[in-house]
């Protein structure tokens, strides 16, 4: 067994902190066993390569394989164990121990890496004695700009343990560098990110959005345009891990929102190999690229879920990847019927990109609770709100052509007399969220739609 | 010695490449230095001693290490 | 029984790749120009004797290969040299020669 030498015979694994172990310790110096103590390192490691959970555990080994466990102090079970028939006389007849050490919160992956042989394939870098540990990851190029929680390996083990799923799985082929990204991968990246354990699956639901064809990340990492992944969560995912679908859902302050978005990122640039300056050659960018991730609020929703609308199941956690490049706030205070409230997205949305350019680009409407009450008690669903704005939305060629009031963009002369839509079928995706106070929505503009450009994807949560 | 190696570890964090001369009676202790800062700082070496050569034989040893500086300035 | 005791004052601090291990783990170097064309040296003299004559060489070969050269000093050897030298240096020079260690 990995080093430790145990012996046949009988082995007692006892630790001080225990009443029960100091009620048979005097029995235990009468019998032949070996007593080993996990207050020592010798007897953690021991106890840990027995699979002790609970002291004291008597195991005893033949040709060095376990025959037969104890486990507390059970005196007819000792009796018959030990041959010993008035064994404990004058001790209660039951008692059922403690935890081991090896069961503390936060032992056990330390005990893994120390004594446990890993399994994880990851290449170890040691860092130099006199490097600092946040500078040295800084050095190496790993972080976002931001300092980031270094990836021991008894880290990245209590990472693992967010997900059922193995860790040499892979989760994607990660863009540009076209690189099989496994599970384990991802969750070095996660710890880097902030992520707890119970992040994981939605970071690796978001991750494999991501490496889909349809999403287009390795277009999206090499534009010259602005945006990045945004991630929208539904399901009861959200308030498993504390996500934010309220309160400045869309900016800083929650662990959950911030570390998924930021792990998404943190894996294409560090496995993918997508970096600013590097194949990432944004003119911009945008604040969304460190991380960009939000909770949809269902509850108070006039709308079904964003995932549902996209096909996955209803009450089922699901992820949304949309390519974004920033927040444009709407403002409307006075709009108290819903064909109002559209025209006032209608023609916010017509600034998407350029007034004049239509097709090219999604978007992404964020409502929030007090715009959808409007649609609410309108009886407006997502189809309703959308059927108008692509009505509202048809605009005149001559208005948009080159040259059109002076501006030299625009689309082609030859569209001068036909009507355009400005976006695309399936272009506008709407979404609920924020805090329930403030008469404002928000549009984020997409990127190039379509074909050439990135589609958004959905994709369930696994375990 | 161990001073230059961390001055340039700085002055490449800065995006600035250099290199630094030592005698080679460092070879050892400046790759170990530079280990224990994870780093692999571009070295050239010359021969020692140098306090007690001459000025012509020092500026020898310039003329000897200056295409071995140069290179470690330049791209490959 | 062997004894796994872990020294944790000296322990070796490992950390778990994040990246696709397509390079090295190391800290890269700062890019190297294709050519010195036009470039500053910053030389830098770690103030030990005879490094000037080493350096005043140094300067007389660069500048023949058209390099433009300038001069800087550490107050002393025995301290990485200060912040606002540096800073000085990073700021006025493309390449520095850091000169001579004995």
């Amino acid at each position: 067994m990995n080093g430790v030498e145990l012996r046949d015979g009988v082995v007692a694994v006892v630790k001080a902190d225990c009443p029960t172990c100091r009620l048979v310790a005097p029995l235990l110096s009468t019998l032949d066993v070996e007593v080993v103590s996990e207050d020592a390192d010798a007897g953690l490691a021991t106890s840990y390569r027995l699979g002790v959970e609970a002291v004291p555990t008597l195991v005893r080994l033949k040709a060095g394989e376990e025959v037969e466990r104890l486990v507390g102090w059970d005196r007819a079970a000792w009796r018959s164990f030990t041959g010993v028939a008035d064994l404990g006389d004058d001790l209660p007849q039951y008692r059922p121990g403690c935890g081991s050490r090896t069961q503390d919160p936060g032992v056990a992956e330390e005990l893994a890496v120390r004594f446990g042989g890993s399994q994880l394939r990851a290449r170890r870098v040691e860092l130099g004695a006199l490097e600092d540990e946040a500078e040295a990851i800084f050095d190496r190029g790993w972080t976002d700009g931001l300092p980031v929680v270094p990836p021991t390996e008894s880290r990245v083990l209590r990472m693992l343990e967010g997900t059922t799923r193995a860790p040499d799985e892979v989760v994607g082929v990660v863009p540009p560098d076209l690189v099989h990204c496994t599970v384990e991968k991802v969750a070095i990246n996660a710890v880097m990110a902030g992520c707890r354990p119970e992040y994981l699956p939605v970071v690796l639901a978001a991750v494999e959005a991501c490496c889909t064809s349809e999403f287009n990340g390795h277009g999206l990492l090499a534009t010259t345009y602005f945006s990045g992944p945004v991630v929208i969560v539904n399901g009861p995912v959200r308030r498993a891990i504390g996500m934010n679908s309220g309160v400045n859902a869309l900016g800083q302050g929650t662990r959950a929102n911030l570390a998924v978005g930021r792990a998404l990122q943190l894996v294409i640039r560090n496995v993918g190999g997508g970096r600013p300056g590097g194949v990432d050659r944004a003119t911009l960018g945008n604040p969304g690229k460190i991380a960009f991730c939000f909770a949809e609020d269902e509850e108070g929703s006039p709308f079904e879920p964003l995932s549902v609308s996209r096909g996955a199941p209803a009450g089922a956690s699901a992820v949304t990847l949309f390519a974004g490049a920033g927040v444009q706030p709407v403002v409307d205070q006075l709009s108290r019927d819903p064909e109002s409230l559209a025209r006032t997205l209608a023609v916010c949305l017509r600034t998407v990109a350029h007034p004049k350019l239509v097709i090219a680009f999604d978007a992404l409407i964020v409502i929030s609770p007090e715009h959808g009450r409007v649609f609410r008690q309108a009886g407006w669903d997502r189809a309703r709100l959308l059927d108008e704005l692509t009505a509202l939305l048809q605009l005149p060629g001559s208005e948009l052509v080159r040259g059109a009031g002076g501006i030299a963009e625009g689309v082609p002369g030859h569209l001068a007399g036909t009507t355009l839509p400005k976006f695309r079928p399936g272009g506008l995706l709407v979404t609920h969220a924020g805090g329930r106070a403030g008469l404002f929505s928000a549009i984020v503009a997409g990127w190039a739609s379509g074909e050439t450009g990135s589609q958004p994807v959905t994709r369930e949560v696994g375990t | 010695m161990s001073c230059s190696v961390h001055d340039v570890a700085d002055l490449e964090r800065r995006g600035v490449p250099s290199v630094f001369v030592a005698s080679d009676e460092f070879t050892v202790a400046a790759t170990a230095q530079a280990a224990s800062l994870g780093i692999d700082p571009a070295r050239v070496f010359v021969a020692h001693p140098i306090q007690d050569r001459t000025d012509e034989e020092i500026s020898a040893l310039a003329d000897a290490a200056v295409t071995e500086i140069l290179k470690a300035l330049t791209a490959a | 029984m062997t004894s796994e005791t872990v020294d944790t004052a000296t322990a070796p601090r490992v950390l778990l790749d994040p990246t696709g291990e397509r390079v090295a783990a190391t800290v890269p170097r700062a890019a190297r120009p294709r050519s010195l064309d036009g470039l500053t040296v910053g030389l830098l003299n770690i103030t030990k004797p005879r490094g000037d004559v080493f350096l005043d060489r140094l300067e007389g070969l660069l500048t023949e290969r058209g390099l433009r050269v300038e001069r800087y000093a550490k107050p002393t050897f025995t301290k990485p040299a200060p912040v606002d030298l540096r800073h000085e240096i990073a700021t006025k020079c493309d390449l520095v020669i850091e000169a001579l260690a004995d």
